[in-house]
């Protein structure tokens, strides 16, 4: 008497074929996600709660990530900056600097230069400094022409070894390169990500223990429904669906209230962080949760919602057994 | 219908439930369970809903060996039966309908089937006029036929009870039995538990007797 059809009366009623089978657990499946919700529409105050609780724990590393996603933005603005001076040697006239400036713009990595004569950055130098009283009584001078080279590959490791093979063309007295900048925003881009990383990671758990929580509480809340369907034939499946479905919609709705907060705290920011950019000389505006991210923050709240429901529902029927 | 060859139930290695239990009941038969409470009973019923399985000895139902199905395969094994219990085991947040249409929406039987069955299940035990109202509205005696009613709408082959009429009066208490003989009368294969002896010798069916676990009587009426 188990899937056979062996009983003679009753078995051959209920013995529904693949697409009526099919049917039922659509029906069914429809029928709970009905009911989980209008279970935690019954209580909207509790519901609320644990909405709001999930959507703090999703809001920081949501935040963080927006955050990092505007400064990725500044990175890459910065190494389009990123470039090298290379220093003549004081003898080199200026018809001669025109050659190794040609010399320099051959070189393979190199995307762009210009020359500056030792005039001109006399003239630039008084102007930045304002000390043309003092640079006027030297005799001669005293600067070398110089070739501002902008590299095709703003990778630190290139430019670094594109400044090497600059400083071997003849001619070329040093060349100075200013990463470090560049490389301590890269070390900080990188420590912002781990750190993201891990609060999401941490606080992805927060979520699944909420929900957890207010899962294992329902199933307490209807042990004795629970015990009762197993009693007369209800799979696991059965008796998990209802309380997946509760899960899934925390998630949701805790989702679309990390959306609403972070879309309110961005606005809120986004005037000050930009006018605080602008003081610096830097275009710099706060990242939006564009389509793409508001679909991954529902869809992995959904998913949190749903895994915590389904981790404490059956710690919870392993332990219920009907009397 | 049930076999139980040499069957034996320890509880924690010590406790012997059942010891030795060798009975047939066959099938469309009719048949009570006797003895004081703690004789082993609902041991007994629990084994063949197999809420427990037996520390020795082999229960076959209906020819199979239920102690090797498979975790997956004992839902399936038990919407098979009907149970009836002694505290009826009703869901109090919804209506007498839905509490009957369970086995069935467990089922996925779709819902105009689900609702036909439904209301000849109400029917038989006469509350198809209760069918919105809540079990609590519902007297000791209404709640227990709903039970009945929950048992048999899937027309099992097997319908078990377990103290049926445990809380009812003798008037009620006949008139459940009555049910159960009107089923037993269609072909379904009744067992009820009890310790009414004088509700079990008017009705004169096949009795088995349990005294501390034993099998110690099996008096088959005429």
């Amino acid at each position: 008497m188990s899937r056979q059809p062996s009983a003679p009366r009753g078995a051959h009623s209920q013995r529904p074929t693949g697409s009526m089978r099919w049917r039922a657990w659509a029906r069914h499946h429809r029928a709970m996600a009905l009911d989980s919700a209008r279970r935690l529409l019954r209580a909207p105050v509790g519901s609320l709660l644990t909405m709001l609780a999930i959507a703090i724990a999703l809001v920081l590393p949501a935040g963080l990530w927006l955050a990092l996603d505007s400064a990725r933005l500044l990175d890459a603005e910065l190494e389009e900056s990123a470039t090298l001076t290379a220093y003549l040697s004081t003898a080199i006239g200026e018809d001669e600097a025109g050659r190794i400036e040609q010399a320099l713009a051959t070189q393979a990595g190199v995307a762009d230069t210009r020359l500056i004569t030792a005039a001109e950055g006399m003239a630039e130098f008084q102007q930045a400094l304002g000390l043309r009283d003092a640079l006027t009584r030297l005799e001669g001078n005293p600067l070398p022409a110089s070739v501002v080279v902008r590299p095709a590959d703003p990778d630190p490791q290139a430019v670094r070894r594109l400044a090497e093979a600059l400083e071997a063309v003849p001619g070329v007295d040093e060349v100075r390169l200013d990463l470090a900048w560049l490389e301590r925003l890269r070390h900080l881009a990188e420590l912002g990500q781990r750190v993201t990383l891990a609060l999401g990671v941490l606080f992805g758990l927060g979520v699944l223990l909420v929900v957890g929580n207010t899962v294992r509480l329902a199933v307490e809340n209807r042990r004795q429904e629970i015990e009762v369907v197993t009693l007369i034939g209800a799979t696991h499946a059965f008796v998990r669906r209802p309380f997946l479905y509760s899960g899934a919609w925390f998630g949701l709705g805790g989702g679309l209230l990390a959306w609403g907060l972070l879309t309110l705290g961005s606005d809120w920011l986004s005037a000050p962080v930009s006018a605080l950019a602008a003081s610096y000389g830097a275009r710099f505006h706060l990242s939006r949760l564009g389509t793409e991210g508001s679909t991954i923050l529902l869809v992995c709240s959904i998913l949190l919602g749903w895994l915590g429901a389904w981790i404490a529902v059956n710690r919870h029927l392993a332990e219920i057994r009907p009397r | 219908m049930i076999d139980f060859e040499h069957v034996g139930k320890r509880y924690g290695g010590r406790f012997e439930a059942l010891a030795n239990l060798d009975f047939r009941v066959r099938r469309g038969e009719m048949v009570f369970l006797t003895g004081h409470s703690g004789a082993g009973k609902s041991s007994l019923l629990r084994l063949v809903m197999r809420l427990e399985r037996p520390s020795r000895g082999r229960i076959l139902v209906a020819g199979h060996d239920i102690d090797r199905l498979h975790a997956t395969q004992v839902p399936f094994y038990r919407r098979q039966i009907g149970v009836v219990f002694q505290d009826h085991q009703l869901l109090f947040d919804r209506s007498i309908y839905h509490n009957v249409a369970l086995p069935l929406e467990i089922q996925g039987v779709e819902h105009r089937e689900a609702a036909r069955r439904v209301r000849a299940a109400l029917d038989k035990v006469g509350l198809l006029y209760r069918e919105r109202a809540l079990p609590i509205e519902l007297s000791s005696g209404e709640q227990q036929r709903v039970g009945i009613a929950r048992a048999v709408v899937n027309t099992p082959a097997l319908l078990l009870a377990d103290e049926p009429t445990g809380n009812l009066d003798p008037q009620l208490s006949a008139d459940i039995m009555a049910l159960f003989e009107d089923f037993n009368r269609i072909g379904t294969t009744v067992m009820v538990a009890s310790h009414d002896l004088a509700l079990i010798a008017r009705l004169r069916h096949r009795t088995l007797r349990l005294h501390e676990g034993r099998l110690v009587a099996d008096e088959e009426v005429a």
